[in-house]
Order: structure tokens, then C-alpha cells, then sequence
């Protein structure tokens, strides 16, 4: 047999598909379709974590201990949250989107990939200044068991609170932040009132199905972590859950009409914030008004990208 | 240079630039420096107050020929033009065709990360990448040019003499042995000869 000198980091790619079938394998888990430079870098930060000269170390370790298996999936599914991340977006919603949904007798929302909560109580803090609680609908999903008993418990380190409230004000909020949080030493917990306002489900948008129908689903900064495979799937997944004429916002930075076929189901009606308008018939039929916002980049200074 | 020419365009793809503090004039000036006809796609991650970052790809686009552009998540990556990140990403090298976009945690404190940008970049890269880092009051960077040197791209560091901000290019130097250490004029030399490199 010739020996061929490898690259390290090519070994490391051969060891994180050797990884990753293990999870799939025995716990079902499948994170194959991610993206993979991002998952990359989490995953040698494992390495480190415990202490192990390399990736396929872990294997055995994960296929025995469901703990290790915990807490690599801690570390693929990226917690990182704020409350009313985006100002401009909540704004938008407040003033253009919400308007809009009130028009329905009923709103069912779907929040995919809540985390720990923040996004899930902001759209909550929104909802109840608008009025709109009382008919409204939130069903909050993540595949982060441990990440959603914490969004459910409703309280976190009272750290970022300054960074939120600035941020609520700059979205537009028209109460007082603190009055939505209850002060215990140095977290802050989310007043009764508005945690009951919400179901936390987990759900697997790599393997789950549409579980309601939705007017307006919340998806941002998950999309992401996908490669086209998956986010193709996803979208599809939403086109079928949402009603037609319902919403979608996604992440700032993310982009889906490019080149996807469940794309096409959806129209953007704000590019800058993100919001896509749910338009034709089932995902799949791929018929479609399609609306290509930006195709592989924003336009800059009248220059294609 | 490292790998030296070959036949058929530059062997390098890449150009991938990090700076923060001091940094805005030398890449302004680098850029207005490149032709238009420039044959590597170029990546830029820096660090700028809340606010400043969200014109930077304006700022860029005003003074260089060639077109600049904010990435969304998964943008191709093609020759001949300038990407930077979103403000509040971290700007990945996917593969050699795409780009991507995470919201993983800060590193050095600072999102989008200097590293980042680079070890991905490597890694998809080696030795067609071109990695340049410019001034900074903080060692992010470090790390990413030491992981692009290994895996062969060329390295570029600013001289820490020429900025009053030499925090990131004294720990590039710390960590990597480089391959050049040049003011502004002489980057713009290498970039252009990495370039036409043929
Ligand atoms: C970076 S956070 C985004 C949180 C929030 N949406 C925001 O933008 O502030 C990504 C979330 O997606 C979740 N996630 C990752 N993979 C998922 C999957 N396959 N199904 C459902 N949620 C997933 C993670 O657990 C994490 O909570």
C-alpha cells in the first residue's frame, strides 16, 4: 500500500464524519448536514475540553456515556442569544409585521431554535405591548433539551440586562424592561404572566415534521449553521407549516431565495430586516412568484455582486 | 515568494486581510492600490465600534476598483471581489467556493473574529492563501496566522514600527515566524507581484 502524507486537518475531517455517524447511530442525532467549517471549530474545541489528543478519542467515550454525548450536543447547538438582538428588526416587526397578523383571528407562532429563551420572551414583551396576547399562539422549539428547560425556568445571569434594555428602547419598547424581570441576587427571572404565555416543545428540524399550522414563524441564526441539504429541507418544512400569506422572519445575514427550489415559496418583503412572505402553493410544487433579493451578496454601491 | 509562479494565473486564490485599531487608512490605501483586474478574491474581518461597522463595506467601496461586498451567509466566493463580514458574524471560509457566517461565541472578546477568519481560511486554502494582518490593540489574529503559515499560504504582518496600534502585529510576530514583515507600500508591492504571479 502507498503511504500518502496526510494533512492533519484533512484526518480531522475523516474523524468528525467518524463522530458524527456515531451520534447518529446511537442516539439518533444527525448533524451531517451542518455547515462544516463552523462545526469544525466547535468540535476541536471539544478536543480541548476534554483534554484528548484527538477528535475520534471521543468516540468511544460518547458511545458509552450519554453525558459526553450531552454535552457535544451542547456544543454544536450554539446557544448564543440576546434579548431584541437586531433592533431594527423588532422594530420592523412592531410596526409593519404585527399590524399585519393582527388582521388574523387567530396567530400561531413558531419560534424554531429558542435556546435558552431570550428571543422567545422578547417576541412575548412584543406581542403583550401590542395587544395581541390574548389570541396569539407561541410554540417555542429547539433540539436542546437542557438549553429549553432553562428558556422554560425564564431566568438568566443579570449581566446582559443593561445590553438588553438598550436594546429594547432601540427596538421601539414602550413599557419599562426591568418591570418584565424579577431581580434574585444576580440573575433576573421573566414575571410569571408572560412565561406562561409560551409552550417550549423540542423538535428536530433535521428530522421532525410540521406539528401546527402557523401564521408567522421566528427562525434567525439557524439557518446558518445548515448546509443547502438541510436548509433546503427546513424551508420546505416551513412552507408547509405556514398558511399562505403567513411570515417568516429570518437572521439578518441569512439568504435563501438564491438557488433553493422551497425558496420560491416564499417572496421577500424586506430585505434589509429579512421577512419573506409565504406565497405559493405547497413547498415542493416549486411554482412561485420568486423575488431574488440579493443573489450572493448586497449590493454595494450600485455595483453587482 | 513561497511556492513561487505558475503558468495559468496566480496560484494564489485567497487574500484574506484582518486589522482593528489604526488599521482603516492602510486598508483603505491598500485596496485603492489593487487593479481592477485583480485576480484573488479578497476577505476582510475587522473590528469597528457598533455603528462604524455596518458602512465599512461603503467606506471600502468608495476607494477601491473593485466591487465590495457584505456577506450573507453562504456567498460564493469569486475573483476579483472584496467581502467583509457582517457586523456581530464571524466571517468562515466554508470551502473554496463559499463563504459562511456563524454567531458562535466571541474569541479575544471580539466578534467577528480575526482567527476565525484565518484558520478557515487556511484550511480551505493552504498554500493558495495569502493571509495579511495590519494594526491592532489587540493580539486576535495571532492565531490564525500562525495555523495559515503551517498549512503554507503566504504570511504578511504590517511592521509594528509603522502604526502606534502594534499589539496584534508584536503578537504575530510572537507566535509566527512570517514570511514578510513590510510597511504599506512594500504590501502593496507583494500583493500586486502575488497577483500578476503567472
Ligand atoms: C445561535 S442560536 C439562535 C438563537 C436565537 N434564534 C437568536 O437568533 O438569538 C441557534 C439555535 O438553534 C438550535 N438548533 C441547532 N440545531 C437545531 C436543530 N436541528 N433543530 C432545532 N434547533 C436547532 C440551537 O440549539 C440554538 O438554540
Amino acid at each position: 500500500m502507498a503511504v500518502i502524507k496526510w494533512r492533519n486537518h484533512h484526518l480531522e475531517d475523516i474523524e468528525i464524519a467518524l463522530l458524527l455517524e456515531a451520534m447518529k447511530a446511537r442516539y439518533g442525532y444527525d448533524f451531517s448536514n451542518y455547515a462544516h467549517a463552523s462545526l469544525k471549530r466547535r468540535l476541536k474545541q471539544l478536543r480541548d475540553y476534554f483534554d484528548v489528543p484527538h477528535l475520534s478519542h471521543l468516540i468511544p467515550s460518547l458511545l458509552y456515556d450519554e453525558r459526553v454525548a450531552q454535552v457535544i450536543i451542547n456544543n454544536i447547538s450554539v446557544l448564543a442569544s440576546d434579548f431584541f438582538r437586531d433592533p431594527p428588526v423588532w422594530r420592523y416587526l412592531r410596526d409593519e409585521i404585527l399590524p399585519r397578523l393582527a388582521t388574523f383571528p387567530r396567530i400561531n407562532i413558531w419560534q424554531a431554535g429558542c435556546g435558552r429563551g431570550q428571543e422567545t420572551y422578547s417576541l412575548l414583551i412584543l406581542l403583550h405591548e401590542c395587544g395581541l396576547l390574548d389570541k396569539t399562539r407561541l410554540v417555542a422549539t429547539d433540539i436542546n433539551v437542557s438549553a429549553m428547560d432553562e428558556a422554560r425556568a425564564g431566568r438568566w445571569s443579570a449581566r446582559d440586562l443593561d445590553r438588553w434594555r438598550t436594546s429594547y428602547l432601540a427596538a421601539g419598547g414602550q413599557g419599562h424592561f426591568d418591570d418584565y424581570f424579577q431581580r434574585e441576587g444576580d440573575t433576573v427571572m421573566m414575571v410569571e404572566h408572560l412565561r406562561q404565555k409560551v409552550e417550549f416543545n423540542q423538535h428536530n428540524l433535521v428530522t421532525d415534521e410540521v406539528f401546527m399550522e402557523a401564521q408567522f414563524i421566528v427562525c434567525r441564526n439557524v439557518l446558518i449553521y445548515f448546509d443547502d441539504t438541510l436548509q433546503e429541507r427546513v424551508l420546505e418544512l416551513f412552507g408547509r407549516s405556514l398558511q399562505r400569506g403567513g411570515y417568516l422572519l429570518l437572521g439578518r445575514a441569512e439568504n435563501v431565495l438564491q438557488s433553493s427550489l422551497a425558496g420560491r415559496c416564499f417572496q421577500k418583503i424586506d430585505a434589509g430586516c429579512n421577512v419573506l412572505r409565504r406565497t405559493a402553493e405547497v413547498a415542493h410544487a416549486g411554482v412561485a412568484h420568486v423575488e431574488v433579493a440579493h443573489a450572493g451578496g448586497l449590493h454595494v454601491g450600485g455595483q453587482h455582486v | 515568494m513561497p511556492g513561487g509562479c505558475m503558468s495559468g494565473g496566480s496560484m494564489y486564490k485567497l487574500l484574506a486581510i484582518g486589522f482593528s485599531a489604526g488599521g482603516m487608512p492602510l486598508a483603505s490605501g491598500i485596496l485603492a492600490a489593487l487593479p481592477g483586474d485583480y485576480p484573488l478574491a479578497i476577505a476582510i474581518v475587522t473590528h469597528l465600534p457598533a455603528g462604524q461597522d455596518s458602512v465599512l463595506a461603503e467606506m471600502l467601496d468608495r476607494v477601491s476598483s473593485l466591487p465590495v461586498a457584505m456577506v450573507i451567509d453562504k456567498t460564493p466566493i469569486q475573483p476579483g471581489h472584496v467581502y467583509v463580514a457582517p457586523p456581530d458574524y464571524h466571517l468562515l471560509v466554508e470551502n473554496r467556493d463559499r463563504f459562511a457566517l456563524s454567531i458562535d461565541a466571541p474569541v479575544l472578546s471580539v466578534r467577528p473574529s480575526i482567527d476565525v477568519l484565518l484558520e478557515t481560511a487556511a484550511e480551505a486554502f493552504e498554500d493558495s492563501l495569502i493571509a495579511l494582518t495590519l494594526s491592532g490593540a489587540n493580539s486576535d489574529g495571532a492565531c490564525g496566522m500562525a495555523r495559515a503559515h503551517e498549512l503554507g499560504a503566504m504570511t504578511i504582518a504590517l511592521s509594528p514600527l509603522k502604526t502606534d496600534f502594534r499589539t496584534l502585529p508584536d503578537a504575530v510576530l510572537a507566535a509566527v515566524d512570517v514570511d514578510y514583515i513590510a510597511d504599506q507600500d512594500e504590501i502593496i508591492a507583494l500583493l500586486c507581484a502575488a497577483g500578476e504571479c503567472a
